[in-house]
């Protein structure tokens, strides 16, 4: 990936911002959709689509760069979510951005799964339907949701305000949270390369120029609708909840969400000593504060008798001891004297003194020209071993490294060449550590690398852990640098070679071609061809247990005389057994208890059966008092399904009982 | 008497900047008279370190002070200190190639440095701090 897009526009470097980006796109785009969208049963729909084909121009792209965008923010979140773990970034301090970054998911979802609800069509109706039943499976609404889309006749256009509402609060509220998600990293990167979101851009684009999303036909409540171009980003657990039912793929999602949530707690977890403050050395620069890349110091009033106004202090919760404070301090210098070389910021896993010891030892070792010394950042691709005319020095972080400690290396003869072996350029394992270094040796940030020091015997390799072949190929190379005593020029962004613009190019065509195909394919069958649906659904109070008594008149004298009613009733209701019978065969029997603390409220079904296209018999009863045989309420249908057909039972005791569909036989 | 002495007028009124300036005199001073005493004697090179190393710390700092009150003169003031920390360092590595040093380099550079220094740069910033606090 950094071959193709070169190190400045690896993709991989910035997956978060590239998030921020496509979140801004989807919120312009859908900023312009809400302008024209219309929220009613039928308004809904025929908003959309003369947005999509009348004003395909702009419209058109608009809606389907929302959705492109959508689709990518989710890859792009997942990908990110997937890199941090792989590259174990998440422990200690870095719990906190990966929390809230898994708390992010389901708000993304939420968004993506409203937007689809709001355009109308066949598949906005199977995504209301499975999204209520779904939602139905956690005890919350008294009467079911899904009671909404039974037919026409039960939806209202308020229904899509209300989705319009939920669809503008949820970015909102997924923009708050980003905000938390990045509070912890100073200097939190939101916006990508501006090569790197131009070309995101172009291929969102073209994507939606080339392969326009487009809606379904109208939503029709009637029929069940058979194949779903489903995008899979999105919707692929609502299979999942067809099989294995709402509160299944609800225990699933907590058990994930759990295990990704204690993921940061989880073995293997080592941490070493946060970073300290050695009042003696520090005068408060404020250097180590600029450079944290977590926010973990922070300039205090001072607390020693010292006539210095601030002192560094350690978060030891926040600090993740990278060392790129001790790289920045500017008592962290080998050239002082060995007994008091105390740096102003010390790691106590590696203090200064140490480094310079080993600095010294290893290089002492090294006796066949050229002798190079590498520092090595352990989160990096690992380097050959030691021999006499190599030697490696560990640090947490190439970043770690005070210049003056390259300056040291050579200056003093320690070795011919300093090798400088860190993490892949953009992706350092602490943020920031590799641009660090290169700014500090490119004289742009404080501490800088003397000038005087010669370039050509430095060598720098930025290399990810799996890159150990080129990172062979870097210090071969070095090497053979340092004998011809010719500055090695380090490969920079900037000089790509041609081939890579094209890979760069089919890259985000093959991303696009994903994007694309994965949104609308492969299509989702959710009923057998010659298959209908008969669904059973009421919400009916049953009669209540003991019929309400009349008090006497001694009774009434006894009560306060703001409790006198004529009537004494007891609160709870019988349960409501149903028997549905199709041609003869039991299809459903199911005892639902009443609503309520008391057992007070109605009881309620909403049940869905598939069953074979033809003329069947329909046989349904229900019982909603206290006897043990026998039903109260009966009724016989004869019908002849068609494919898709969605045939609904419900029932009102106020009219004459159960209420079918009006056939057309 | 060291190569340097502190004079009042060297102050520019920044407490901690003063305070390191009397410092940075005493050590060069104490620099001075040992090297006098003992020309050739042990951990010169250490003692040089030790003086860059605070020099660049002071440095560190009055840079951090003169940006929390934009100083317009940062840009030149800061490729000063560059220059002064690039001779010590130069004086170091002279010392370290030929084992011995001259007295008088130092302190002259020393010398017309921090005197040039003072005059024109530190000076400028405790015109501006006074015209502030005015």
């Amino acid at each position: 990936m950094e071959r193709a897009f070169g190190a400045r526009w690896n993709p991989f470097a910035q997956l978060g911002a590239l998030g921020w980006f496509c979140f801004w796109l989807i919120a312009g785009t859908g900023v312009y959709l809400y302008i024209f969208f219309d929220t009613g049963v039928t308004a809904a729909y025929e908003s959309v689509e003369s947005l999509t084909h009348r004003q395909w121009w702009a419209g058109g792209i608009m809606r389907s760069l929302h959705r492109y965008a959508s689709d990518a923010m989710m890859v792009l979140v997942l990908v990110h979510l997937f890199r941090e773990f792989a590259h174990d970034r998440l422990r200690g301090v870095r719990w906190f951005a990966w929390v809230t970054g898994v708390a992010l998911l389901p708000l993304i979802y939420a968004c993506g799964v409203t937007g689809y609800w709001m355009v109308w069509d066949r598949l906005a109706q199977y995504v209301a339907q499975t999204t209520t039943e779904w939602l139905d499976a956690l005890p919350l609404f008294a009467e079911p949701l899904a009671r909404n889309f039974l037919d026409s006749g039960h939806l209202s256009g308020r229904f899509f305000t209300l989705m319009a509402y939920i669809h503008i609060f949820a970015p909102l509220a997924l923009l708050l949270f980003m905000w938390v998600h990045i509070q912890r990293h100073s200097g939190a990167r939101v916006n990508p390369e501006r090569g790197l979101a131009l070309g995101t851009l172009a291929m969102l684009m073209g994507l939606s120029v080339a392969w326009p999303a487009l809606s379904q036909p109208a939503a029709d409540l009637g029929r069940v609708p058979m194949e779903l171009p489903l995008d899979w980003f999105y919707l692929a657990v609502y299979p999942l909840i067809d099989r294995y039912g709402g509160a299944a793929v609800w225990l699933g999602g907590a058990a994930v969400g759990t295990v990704l949530l204690l993921l940061p707690w989880l073995p293997p977890a080592r941490r070493p000593p946060a970073a300290v403050v050695d009042l003696d050395n520090c005068n408060g620069c404020g250097r180590c504060f600029t450079d944290c890349p977590y926010g973990a110091i922070e300039m205090v009033p001072r607390t020693d008798r010292a006539p210095y106004s601030q002192q560094a202090q350690v978060d030891p919760d926040r600090c993740v001891s990278c060392g790129l404070c001790v790289g920045a301090c500017p008592t962290a210098t080998p050239f002082r004297r060995a007994k008091a070389l105390k740096s102003g910021i010390e790691l106590p896993g590696l203090r200064a003194a140490e480094l310079r010891d080993q600095v010294v030892a290893m290089g002492g070792a090294l006796a066949t020209r050229p002798r190079i010394l590498a520092f090595h950042c352990g989160h990096s691709a690992p380097l050959p071993p030691s021999d006499a005319s190599f030697g490696v020095v560990h640090v947490p972080c190439i970043g770690m490294l005070p210049p003056s400690f390259v300056d040291f290396t050579l200056a003093r003869g320690h070795a011919d060449g300093a090798l400088l072996a860190g993490c892949r350029s953009g992706e350092c394992h602490f943020r920031l550590g590799d641009r660090y270094t290169e700014q500090r040796i490119a004289g742009e940030r404080d501490p800088a690398l003397r000038e005087r020091v010669p370039r050509g015997r430095i060598g720098v390799s930025w290399r990810g852990m799996i890159d150990r072949r080129r990172r062979r190929a870097d210090l071969s190379a070095f090497r053979e640098a340092l004998l011809r005593e010719a500055p090695a020029a380090p490969a920079r962004a900037g000089c790509r070679p041609a081939w890579s613009f094209v890979a760069q190019g089919g890259l985000y065509a093959l991303l696009a071609l994903t994007i694309g195909a994965f949104s609308c394919w492969p299509q989702y069958r959710q009923l057998a061809r010659d298959e209908a649906v008969v669904k059973l659904s009421f919400s009916h109070a049953a009669q209540r247990v003991e019929p309400c008594a009349a008090l006497t008149a001694a009774e009434l004298a006894r009560l306060p005389i703001n409790m006198r009613v004529r009537t004494d009733c007891r609160r709870d209701r019988w349960p409501v057994t149903v028997n549905l019978m199709l041609d003869g065969r039991l299809l459903y029997l199911g005892t639902h208890r009443p609503a309520g603390l008391h057992d007070d409220g109605p009881s309620t079904i909403y049940r869905r059966f598939a069953v074979p296209v033809g003329p069947h018999v329909i046989n349904v009863r229900i019982r909603d008092t206290g006897r043990s045989t026998g039903y109260d309420y009966e009724a016989r249908r004869g019908v002849n399904l068609q494919p898709g057909q969605s045939f609904v039972i419900d029932f009102a005791s106020s009219g004459n009982g159960f209420i079918f569909p009006v056939t057309k036989e | 008497m060291g190569l340097l002495d502190w004079r009042d007028d060297f102050s520019i009124g920044i407490p901690e900047v003063d305070h390191e300036h009397r410092l940075l005199i005493d050590l060069i001073g104490a620099l001075h008279e040992r090297l006098v005493e003992q020309q050739q004697g042990a951990g010169i090179g250490e003692f040089l370190g030790e003086l860059h190393s605070q020099i660049s710390a002071h440095f560190a700092l009055e840079e951090k002070i003169m940006r929390s009150r934009r100083y317009a003169g940062y840009p030149d003031h800061k490729q000063d200190h560059e220059r002064l920390l690039d001779e010590i360092r130069d004086i170091m590595d002279g010392y370290e190639l030929h084992g011995r040093y001259d007295a008088g380099e130092l302190g002259t550079a020393l010398e017309t440095w921090f005197g040039e220094h003072f005059r024109t740069h530190d000076a400028r910033l405790h015109r501006l701090r006074g015209g502030s606090h005015a």
